[in-house]
């Protein structure tokens, strides 16, 4: 079962704020255990709101497009882990293991847990095998990358 | 990242119960094959309601609190995403600008873009140097699961 673990929070990150030294080594750590247990998939930080935008889309096919940063929301996206485990459970468990750093704020920071739909959660049509197609081919480019990554290093 | 954002009345509806029209789905892979050939696609998937899932928070003095799904309370729930690499900002918002309304042409959706922090964005440092090791160990992870498909 694959889980993606988000970390949110209430607003951006205050600007021009990096992770202290320590910080990032412990983050490091965590992220080294995920990878040599073999569950980790993905991870990604994102950049403040300031940088992005948002498409908006109404009834009657209208889309507006918006500028960041979204000082509206209240659950910010700043980074994620997609891990591949056998429960639930056992996402729980990686999560409550990360060394999230409260930054002394009020704001709540937290991880949500979510689990992925499979392409076995769907009825197979031939849009689900057209579908399978795509995500192979999303993997042949990934698979391009790990060996350019190889050829790197 | 382009976020499909979701809300209490979408997140309570199964697969099952969404009956998503036909054509919004062939407009939906009809997209992704775009992104696809296009070679910006790096990734893409769906994520189950959020009664399958779990919160972690986490508050100063480092306590932390499980709470179950669904997350009733909150107005901004994630449904999906692509991950696409693309040139600039505005690419990628014209990316998001052409996808199908992603809940059907008859309801309010919303694609968030937020771009990816590179690890050249930070100053070269051993803890850096950490973190490539791990992307290492992830690429090699995927194209081993990747032969194990084939």
């Amino acid at each position: 079962m694959r889980f993606m673990m988000m970390i949110k929070m209430k607003k951006d990150p205050a600007a021009g704020k990096t992770p202290s030294k320590e910080a990032f080594e412990v983050m490091g750590k965590y992220n080294e255990q995920l990878a040599k247990s073999g569950v980790l998939l993905d991870m990604g930080g994102l950049q403040p709101t300031s940088k992005g935008a948002k498409i908006k889309f109404s009834e009657g096919g209208k889309k507006t497009v918006v500028d960041g940063p979204f000082t509206e929301s209240k659950e910010l996206i700043v980074g994620y882990w997609v891990i591949q485990v056998k429960s639930l459970e056992e996402a729980i468990e990686w999560a409550k293991r990360a060394p999230l750093q409260h930054d002394g704020s009020d704001d709540d920071c937290e991880i949500e847990i979510r689990q992925f739909f499979e392409i076995e959660d769907f009825p197979e049509t031939d849009r689900v095998k057209a579908a399978k197609d795509a995500g192979k081919k999303a993997g042949d480019v990934y698979k391009e990358m790990a060996k350019e990554a190889r050829g790197q290093k | 990242m382009m976020i499909v954002k979701s809300n209490q009345e979408q997140d309570k509806r199964t697969i099952a119960d969404k009956k998503l029209s036909e054509k919004l789905i062939g407009e939906m892979r009809k997209y992704n094959e775009q992104l696809a050939k296009a070679g910006v696609l790096l990734d893409l998937s769906g994520l189950h309601g959020t009664s399958r899932g779990t919160r972690i928070k986490f508050s100063p003095g480092g306590k932390k609190a499980l709470v179950d799904g669904p997350f009733t309370e909150s107005k901004e729930l994630v449904a999906g995403f692509w991950i696409i690499d693309v040139n600039s900002r505005e690419e990628a918002i014209e990316w998001a600008n052409r996808a199908p309304a992603p809940h059907g042409p008859d309801q309010e959706s919303e694609i968030e873009v937020r771009q990816f922090i590179e690890l050249e964005d930070y100053l070269p440092s051993e803890a850096i140097e950490k973190y490539e090791e791990v992307a290492r160990i992830r690429l090699e992870r995927l194209s081993q699961m990747k032969k194990e498909a084939r």
